[in-house]
Order: structure tokens, then sequence, then C-alpha cells
């Protein structure tokens, strides 16, 4: 979704990770979160409408390192939106700041367990008025 | 000073009325919806110019849909509300004629539930954008709660679905369940949706309505209701999800709104005999039914596969069925926990009966996430 009024509404824009890491080209890519400057909350998927801790409205975009530690996953055999077909593995990860982040993965079943390190990949995006890429998960080599 | 529930004047559930839970039909809504307040009023031996204001509990019939149902009543001109909570709104309106008829507002109060669903659901977009908000459903959230439990505790999938072998066993013995067939362990295991979690793991796509009627102790003798089949609502908690659990907000926020209830009820969790919760996927019954301190973490399988939450057991949960086997139709549902609990207290469950059952908690959560637990005593 990129369309102006969106972007207007949220203030942090409605881009949700760069292509390359937050510490460097070598590092997988970087996702964007939200740093409230008053309680120094952090948060994805970013927004500036008020912080979900204490209200403030001086929220920052931050970058979040695309590693993170799988918590649990699951693969989705059935599902009703045409422009996801199932089957496709789907789980949560923590990242840095204890964030948690629910997204795609790219992997076999039997390569994944909670605990597991994880990072983030880019990959082609299939889904109509999308952009041209999309973020997914893997495990870390 | 603020006040809670027990410290208005005693609120009673007095009549229950339901049209069974069923599959999509042709059936319109206003007829669902009679059905059950006919019965609940029959149920109460009261008249519809009895009640004194009405709350209308739905989520997917869109604007309005009370008054032209209420209409073929008598229209006498009473006022009547809609509550839209989500999967809660049922629970929600139940509290709120709960709190006007304890606040002495009024004697009588009519709550009716009624849906028909429609897929997929409307909500408005709310400007923040998602990354994966399109592939993760209710079903997904489960799946992945459902591993994560399942890791902590070494529990085996089929643990988790002997819940819906239990629930469809209860569903059967309910005249208006909506799945009414009993289910073996390998029936529950096939047809997988999202992780271990199968289509007889999940709730059903459906429609019904449930209705109760609430009174106070003046109501009750200004209209001579019998006193002896009347059940009290002791406690009724509230709460919404706060920042920072990420994980889990359903399980911590019930956690919390349940413990609020038994103790303003002044029971201990051990003292609940009937339990319905929001079992809407196979791995939330055994969440929500640790959250309320019924047994310890970890020790809902081990207790289940005894027999503890069966029908007879130390604690009947979900002997309505459930939400995986009575069904879900979303208005209706809380509601229709609350009749089922008053039939349970008034030892009225023929074939599905809890022996000696004196206490029951409903509870339900709403996507948002909000949470409402009532607790009834007879
Ligand atoms: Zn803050």
């Amino acid at each position: 979704m990129r369309d102006t009024a969106k972007m207007m509404q949220t203030g942090l824009g409605d881009e949700l990770f760069q292509p390359t890491g937050a510490s460097g080209d070598s590092a997988p890519p970087a996702l964007y979160g939200g740093r409230c400057n008053s309680c120094g909350y952090v948060f994805f998927p970013p927004q500036s409408y008020g912080c979900e801790r204490c209200g403030s409205t001086k929220i920052d975009r931050t970058e979040l390192d695309g590693r993170g530690t799988l918590i649990a996953s699951a693969v989705v055999h059935r599902h009703l939106d045409p422009a996801r077909p199932a089957p496709f593995i789907v789980g949560s990860m923590e990242l840095e700041r204890r964030v948690v982040v629910r997204g795609l993965i790219e992997a076999g079943q039997d390569a994944l367990a909670p605990g597991c390190p994880m990072e983030t990949m880019i990959v082609a995006e299939t889904r109509p008025d999308r952009g041209s890429t999309d973020i997914r998960f893997r495990p870390a080599v | 000073m603020v006040k809670i529930l027990g410290d208005l004047s005693p609120v009673y559930v007095v009549g229950i009325g339901f049209h069974p839970y069923q599959h999509a039909s042709d059936t319109p809504y206003v007829a669902l919806g009679l059905q059950a307040i006919r019965e609940a009023l029959t149920d109460a031996a009261i008249a519809w110019e009895d009640v004194q204001s009405s709350y209308v509990a739905t989520a997917l019939l869109g604007m309005a849909a009370g008054r032209p149902m209420l209409r073929h009543l008598g229209a006498h001109g009473q006022p009547l509300v809609h509550i839209e909570n989500a999967s809660a709104s049922g629970s929600t309106a139940f509290r709120h004629a709960c709190l006007e008829v304890g606040a002495g507002i009024s004697d009588v109060a009519l709550v009716v539930g009624v849906d028909k669903r429609t897929s997929p659901v409307f909500r408005a977009p709310t400007g923040v954008p998602s990354l994966a908000d399109d592939a993760i459903v209710p079903a997904t959230h489960f799946a992945l709660l459902a591993d994560e439990y399942c890791s902590r505790h070494n529990v085996a999938p089929e643990d988790v679905a002997l819940v819906a072998v239990k629930n469809h066993a209860n569903g059967a013995l309910n005249p208006n369940a909506q799945r009414r067939k009993v289910r073996t362990l390998e029936e529950v295991m096939t047809r997988p949706i999202a992780g271990t979690l199968t289509a007889l793991q999940c709730t059903p796509i459906g429609e019904g309505a449930a209705a109760v009627i609430v009174a106070s102790e003046e109501g009750i003798r200004r209209l001579g209701i019998d006193a002896g089949r009347a059940v009290r609502v002791v406690s009724s908690a509230a709460g919404s999800e706060k920042a920072g659990n990420q994980t889990n907000p359903d399980t911590a926020l019930s956690a919390e709104i349940m413990a609020q209830a038994i103790r303003e009820a002044q029971i201990g969790p051990r003292d609940l005999d009937v339990i319905e919760v929001h079992d809407a996927f196979a791995i939330e019954e055994l969440l929500y039914a640790e959250a309320t301190g019924i047994c310890e973490q970890g020790e809902f399988i081990p207790l289940l596969k005894e027999g503890a939450f069966d029908i007879g057991g130390r604690c009947a949960i979900s002997a309505s069925g459930g939400l995986i086997a009575m069904g879900h139709p979303i208005g209706p549902t809380g509601v229709g926990q609350v009749g089922e609990i008053v039939r349970q207290l008034r030892g009225e469950a023929t074939g599905r009966q809890q022996p000696g059952a004196r206490t029951g908690l409903a509870h339900m959560v709403g996507i948002g996430a909000v949470c409402y637990v009532h607790v009834l005593q007879k």
C-alpha cells in the first residue's frame, strides 16, 4: 500500500523495511519500527498516531536489526486469500529490543524449531500494488 | 468510590432462550432472534410488556438491526441499544444489562444476540501498514500459539486435539449446537488448516440467536417470577489489551480479568463447577482454562486425559460443546454461554448435566483484544 493519504496519516510513511542492514550492507535487511521519545517503547509496525504504552505522539522511526529468534511457526495448509496461495509458513520472531514481528518464512518446516536464529531476506513481491519487493525470514546460516 | 457489580442490587438471570446455532441458511435474522426471545420470555413466564430495556448484540448485521426484529413482539416504545464488541458482543451486552438492572434503572431487561455470518468481515483500514496481516488470520495466530505451547510443555498435537474430541462429544448432547456429532481423535486430526490445527479444532462459521432475561429482586417479586429457578450474576469483569504483550495478549488479558471476576465473586478458581470459554480454536480452551487457575500451567493435558474437564469431572469445561461444537455465530455466543451456565446451575441440562453444579464462569475474548468474564451462582 503506497497511497499518499495513508502516508500522511501515519506520518512515518508506510515503508516497513530497507534493502540493506542496519549496521551496514553485510547485515540482513533492517525493518523499520517506531520508538517513543517519551517512554522509550519500541514497536513494530511503525506509526505516529501515538505511543501504545504512554500516548505520546513524539515518535521516531527506528531501524531494527534483521536478526532475531524464532518463537513459533506454522505451515498454513488452507488460506482463503488467493493473493497468498497455500501452503506457506508463518512465524513469530523476537528481534532486538524485545520487538515481536510476525511474517512469512522461507524454509522447510523441518529446519524450524522455537529458539532457532532467524534473519530477514528480500524477495520479489507477487501481490499487486505492493511495490516490487517484500521481506521474509529464514533460518540464519 | 467506584463500584463493582456486587455492590449493586442483586441481579438474576430469570429466562433463557435459543434459536439453535446452524450452518448458513436463508432464514432471516429476524426469525432467528424472535425465536430465542420468545423462548426466553416463556422460560421466565413473563410478557414482552414486562421488559423495560433491550440490549441487542450483533457484529455482522450492519446498522440498527434490533428494531426491525423487536417490533414484532409489540412495539411498546421501550429503550433499545445495539452492542458490537467483536466476539465478545454478547458478553458485553449482558454486562451492561446487568449494570442497568443492578443500578435500579430497570427491573427487567432483555439481552439478545443474533447474527448471520458474512465473509470476509468488513473492518475499516487504520492507516497503519502491516507486514503480513493478509497471511495471518485467527487460525494462523492460534496455530502459532499452539506451536509455542506444545514445545514449551512437550505436548503432542494429538493432545491438544483431545479438547475438540471432548467438545464435539458435548455438542452431540446439546440440541442447540451447530455440530452434534461425536468425533474420534482420528477424525479430528484430518483436514489440517494451519500448523497442527485442523478443521474440527476450529469453530465453524454459522448463525443463530440466544437470549436471556435479567431481573432484580423487585422485578422477580413484582412479576411473580419463580425465584427458585433464578440464577444470580455474582460478578462481572472486563478489560482490554495492554501495551507490550505481543505474542499472547488474549491469554495474558484473560488471566487478569478472570482473576478479577473470581475475586469479586468471593470464590476460588477451584470452586468452579462449569466453565464456558472462548474455545474458537482447541488450543484456546487449554490456555484459558489454565488462565482461570483451575490447574497449574502445563497441567491441563494430563487432567484432561483423566477426564477432569468432562461432564461429571471436577469441572465441566464447554459442556455446551463450546465454540468448537455448539458454534460461534458472534453476537449470540456470549449470551448463549450464560444460557448454558444458567441451565447447568438450575440442574436442567438434561443429558449433559454437570452433577451438583453451583458455580459457573463464562469467558469471552474479542479481537482487539477485549475480554469479558461473568461468574454465576445458584
Ligand atoms: Zn511512549
